[in-house]
C-alpha cells in the first residue's frame, strides 16, 4: 500500500515538474501562472499529509500492540511484528518525504 | 491485497506463535514428569501432546499455522516398584507418568529449531523491505 503510495507521490512530482516546464515555456503572465502553481502547492500538501497520516497510523498501532504486550494481552511475538511494520512504514515515509523535498528543492533551484 | 513481505511477517509470527505453544505443552510435560496421584491406585500426570493445523485467513489470503487441540498421550504409565509411596497399589507398585524425558528433549530442540526457521524468515523480509526502501535513499 505504501508502495503504491511512494509511487503516485513520484507520479505527482513528475505531474508538477511538468506543470512548472509548460508554465516557463509558454511565458504565461504571472496572473494566470498562479492558478496552476496554487495546485501544485495542493498536491504537494494533500501528498506529505497522506503519508504523514499513514506513518502515524501503523505507529499508532505499534504502540497500541506493544501497551497490549506489556498488559499481558498479546505474545510477544505479535508485539515484535506490529513493531516491525510501524518501523518499516515510518521508514518508507521518511525516504520518501527526504526524496519528496529534495525534488522540491531541485525546482525551486531551478534557474528560470 | 496486502504487501507480501508483510503477509510473510504475519506467516512467520503464527509459527513463531505455535512453537511457543508447543515448548509451553514441553516445559508443562517436563515439569509433572515425576507428578504421581495422591491417592492409592489413582493416576498420575499424562503426557500432553500439541496438534497443529493450517487455517486460511483471509485478510492476508494465506495459510497460518495455529494450534489445532491440546491432545493427551494415551501410552501405558511407567510403574516403579515403591511400597512406602502414598500412590503405592496394593501389590507396592506406584504409577509414574508417561513423560520420557529423552522424547521431551528431542520435542524441545524441534520446537527451537522451528522457531529459529521462521524468525530466520523474518529476518529475511526485513533485510529485504531495508533493501528496498534502500533505493530511495542513494543520491
Amino acid at each position: 500500500m505504501l508502495e503504491s503510495l511512494a509511487l503516485s507521490t513520484l507520479n505527482t512530482i513528475g505531474d508538477s515538474l511538468r506543470t512548472r516546464q509548460v508554465q516557463t515555456s509558454a511565458l504565461t503572465p504571472a496572473s494566470a501562472a498562479t492558478q496552476p502553481a496554487s495546485a501544485t502547492a495542493t498536491a504537494f500538501d494533500s501528498v506529505m499529509g497522506q503519508l504523514a497520516k499513514e506513518a502515524v497510523t501503523t505507529l499508532k498501532a505499534g504502540e497500541a500492540a506493544s501497551i497490549a504486550g506489556l498488559q499481558g494481552r498479546a505474545s510477544a511475538q505479535q508485539v515484535v511484528e506490529a513493531m516491525m511494520s510501524a518501523e518499516r512504514s515510518l521508514q518508507l515515509a521518511i525516504s520518501v518525504r527526504d526524496k519528496v523535498v529534495q525534488a522540491y528543492q531541485e525546482l525551486t533551484r531551478m534557474a528560470i | 491485497m496486502i504487501d507480501p513481505l508483510q503477509a510473510s511477517v504475519r506467516i512467520a509470527t503464527s509459527g513463531l506463535d505455535a512453537q511457543s505453544t508447543r515448548l509451553r505443552i514441553v516445559a508443562e510435560n517436563l515439569a509433572n514428569a515425576n507428578a504421581t496421584a495422591k491417592a492409592a491406585g489413582a493416576e498420575p500426570y499424562r503426557r500432553k501432546t500439541v496438534t497443529f493445523d493450517a487455517a486460511v485467513d483471509s485478510t492476508i489470503g494465506a495459510r497460518l499455522v495455529n494450534v489445532k487441540e491440546f491432545g493427551v498421550d494415551s501410552s501405558p504409565y511407567r510403574v516403579e516398584y515403591d511400597p512406602g509411596h502414598p500412590a503405592a497399589n496394593e501389590n507396592g507398585y506406584v504409577k509414574l507418568p508417561n513423560v520420557n524425558m529423552l522424547v521431551e528433549m528431542a520435542d524441545m530442540r524441534e520446537t527451537n529449531r522451528s522457531y529459529e526457521a521462521n524468525l530466520q524468515v523474518v529476518k529475511q523480509v526485513r533485510s529485504m523491505a531495508a533493501m528496498l526502501i534502500d533505493l530511495l535513499r542513494g543520491t
